[in-house]
């Protein structure tokens, strides 16, 4: 076997394994991005995910046999990396394909969406998790790197002058101001679906976790940009590279933390909830209609909502029918640019 | 704040979606299970959960600040306040009101109950029993 083969088997099993588990991501009553009735989901829906596994493992096993008989790429031709690219993108495509075929029949089983909305007069809690001085320490990182730079500015060596650290200083300032907008946005602007009770409690938990990974998301964007900066400084160079991994290494458990309990708790953390408990609650409160492209994005002007829960995969999406939300991207891709053009 | 305090919204229903939600409001501190002091949410929470805009639910809120049930204050939502009960009789608001009951107990006599039951009926309603 080729190295090219080993690549082929390592990329081809994730992507199967990925497809695999993604029936078991969503809330019990969503089946390939359809609401059905949840008796339906753990009966007769399971023939179905079977069928869909059944596709995704095939395409995988069928790839990686071609990439087995595909010769060894020879040094300097790219037509052996070319092949190799086709393989993992036509797995990809047979796995995809599996889904929308899996969608497509699911929605014969599809429950009308109901026309009564429920919601609690109990305000929530859409702080952020921690407090907000918990979320500005990224910033404060950032802000006591950019001073340690400009104190030892004539010791950075040339070729790493220290105008251009802190231009990367700025621009993760920029980058860590984004997670927060996404955090404080998502703290505030999803829909909560179960009204009252554990549903809603766990409902709230999962809302928070996903709204502290951002919030750790800059924390850990603005230590690895710091320790970056400070170890070009020779009088710190030694100390920070030796105790950086101790800062990212928690982060890195926390990540994996928070997906291996995402995959355990469900969607909106409905699997973790008793069945009787979440009688009352039916679907994600959004109509099947608005979901396009086998249930990957959703788009409904008519829904005041900016984040939705996601119907593919954990986490949240946004409702691309909401100007609020194309604002949010347009800033998100202006955002970096207009500060790299100002500061480079 | 007891309990389980809802708010529904039927999307099918002939009556605009501020009125219904002004309508549950109104159900819930007449029955005095939101009660002085309790905070609303904020119209933008309300307004995303029940997937309406937010000036619906601003709309209800203001329609029910001024018949003195809440206190409105910018950024800080809704607030329930103490109402000074009774409140002297609007002639006219109690007028348009009972002409409303009037087409509804002609729409109950029609679709065949006798005036007898609606008028009990009435009674269980006004005693704050759910329909």
């Amino acid at each position: 076997m080729t190295s090219a083969s080993w690549s082929v088997m390592l990329v081809v099993t994730v992507n199967a394994i990925l497809f695999h588990a993604m029936p078991r991501f969503s809330r019990p009553d969503i089946l390939f991005a359809v609401t059905v009735p949840e008796a339906f989901a753990a009966g007769a829906g399971r023939a179905l995910v079977a069928r869909y596994r059944a596709i995704v493992w095939s395409g995988a096993a069928a790839a990686l046999a071609i990439s087995l008989l595909l010769p060894a790429p020879r040094p300097g031709s790219g037509r052996g990396g070319l092949l190799i690219m086709g393989v993992v993108a036509g797995n990809m495509m047979v796995a995809l394909a599996a889904w929308l075929f899996a969608h497509r029949k699911a929605r014969a089983h599809a429950v009308p969406p109901s026309d009564v909305r429920v919601a609690s007069l109990v305000p929530r809690d859409t702080s952020l998790p921690g407090g907000a001085l918990f979320a500005g320490g990224p910033f404060a990182i950032l802000l006591a790197t950019a001073l340690l730079v400009y104190t030892y500015r004539r010791d950075v060596p040339d070729g790493a002058g220290s105008n251009d650290s802190l231009g990367f200083l700025a621009l993760g300032g920029v980058y860590v101001a984004m997670m927060l907008t996404m955090a404080v946005s998502l703290a505030r602007r999803t829909r909560q679906i179960a009204v009252d009770g554990p549903a809603a409690a766990a409902e709230q938990r999962f809302r928070r976790v996903n709204v502290l990974v951002l919030v750790l998301t800059g924390y850990a964007a603005a230590i690895l940009l710091s320790a970056t900066t400070v170890g070009s400084i020779p009088a710190f160079g030694d100390t920070v590279s030796g105790s950086v991994g101790f800062v990212l290494l928690p982060l890195m458990l926390f990540n994996f933390g928070v997906t291996f309990w995402m995959f355990r708790v469900g969607q909106g953390g409905q699997r973790a909830v008793a069945p009787a408990a979440r009688q009352e609650v039916h679907g994600d409160a959004t109509p099947d209609h608005a979901w396009k492209v086998g249930g990957l994005v959703y788009f409904n002007p008519h829904d005041s909502a900016m984040w939705v829960e996601n119907r593919v995969g954990f986490g949240y999406t946004l409702n691309m029918g909401n100007p609020r939300a194309w604002l949010l991207i347009i800033g998100m891709i202006l955002g970096p640019m207009i500060a790299s053009r100002l500061l480079f | 704040m007891a309990g389980a305090v809802r708010v529904s919204l039927n999307l099918e229903s002939p009556t605009p979606a501020y009125r219904q939600i002004a309508n549950d409001l109104r159900r819930h501190l007449v029955e005095e299970r939101l009660k002085p002091g309790d905070l609303l949410p904020p119209v933008r929470q309300l307004g995303v959960d029940l997937g309406v805009h937010f000036n619906t639910v601003a709309l209800a809120y203001r329609m029910l600040a001024d018949e003195g049930w809440l206190e409105l204050k910018r950024r800080r939502g809704a607030t329930v306040i103490a109402r000074n009960a009774p409140r002297a009789v609007d002639r006219r608001q109690a007028d348009h009101l009972l002409r409303q009951l009037a087409h509804i107990a002609a729409e109950l006599r029609s679709v065949g109950m006798s005036s007898r039951q609606i008028s009990s009926a009435l009674r269980r309603l006004a005693q704050g029993a759910r329909p």
